[in-house]
């Protein structure tokens, strides 16, 4: 590990870690984000901030743990921030705003429409992930959810938080919360059932 | 008895956004009784709960890239933080 971790040589440790780690960093960021261009970004400022705070890490803790915590925090402050943007909410995804959204899937009474009705699945693999194909299709659906759904989805398994605290943290209404989770989960349930539990 | 029946029920609506609710965040006394009701009878909501859990599931184990998720190489990436280190 000597080799690794020059303290008295900062510019030359840190290339070696870029060398090291950058893959294994974009690769992290990419299945948090959901974005190439956005998982570039945040790797780039990650190594950015460890020069300036390189005098912070002591030479204790693995360098990939490090830079990964710094990672970390980068990626969800990149998610609270996109919760916030209203230019990227419905309309950017030709999706209907506010209440009207919920025409597509339910009646007057609140009753699920005819050809909107969750039906069973066929009992899915263990490791559905492992298939590549599988794969695609989940990124292809998350894509297609307005950035800031997307952002509120993904806080919610990498904070594995209560809401009540997400929420404060990003300064917006619980019930606003849960009521986005509500809308992606509905969207991204019929283009899961679609184009693979019922293809 | 239709007092009652009035108090419990929910629409499909009102049902899902609880299921979702609820995978934030506790529900009252009274959601928790008017969700189980509601699921109870209504098939579509059931499919819904189960399949919103497996999405969960899915959704969690991705974006902590769990199982066999390839190493992406990003050559360009490096070389420009490289670059932006010399300066």
């Amino acid at each position: 590990m000597g080799t690794i971790v020059d303290l008295s040589n900062p510019a030359k440790t840190l290339k070696c870690w870029v060398e090291l780690y950058s893959d294994k960093l974009y690769t992290w960021a990419y299945y948090k984000t959901s974005n190439r261009e956005t998982a570039e970004d945040l790797v780039q400022d990650t190594f950015l901030a460890a020069v300036t705070s390189f005098s912070k890490f002591e030479g204790k803790s693995n360098p990939q743990t490090w830079l990964t915590a710094i990672l970390n925090n980068k990626i969800i402050d990149y998610h609270r921030k996109r919760i916030k943007d209203p230019t990227i909410n419905e309309a950017s995804q030709n999706l209907p705003e506010g209440a009207a959204f919920f025409d597509n899937w339910f009646d007057k009474n609140g009753s699920w429409l005819k050809d909107q009705q969750p039906g069973s699945w066929p009992n899915t693999a263990e490791h559905l992930l492992d298939d590549n194909n599988f794969s695609n299709i989940l990124q292809l659906c998350m894509r297609k959810l307005p950035g800031n759904w997307l952002s509120a989805l993904q806080l919610k398994y990498l904070e594995g938080k209560k809401a009540e605290l997400i929420c404060q943290e990003l300064g917006i209404a619980t019930t606003n919360y849960w009521q986005i989770l509500h809308r992606a989960k509905l969207q991204l349930r019929k283009c899961l059932e679609m184009n693979w539990f019922k293809k | 008895m239709k007092k009652l029946m009035n108090y419990l029920m929910l629409s499909c609506k009102k049902a899902t956004e609880l299921i979702e609710k609820k995978s934030v965040t506790d529900l009252s006394w009274k959601e928790n009784i008017q969700l189980k009701v509601h699921t109870k009878m209504c098939d579509a909501c059931c499919y819904y709960q189960k399949q919103s859990k497996e999405i969960d599931g899915i959704l969690y184990k991705y974006v902590h890239n769990e199982e066999a998720t390839p190493l992406l190489e990003n050559k360009l990436l490096k070389e420009n933080i490289l670059q932006s280190l010399e300066q």
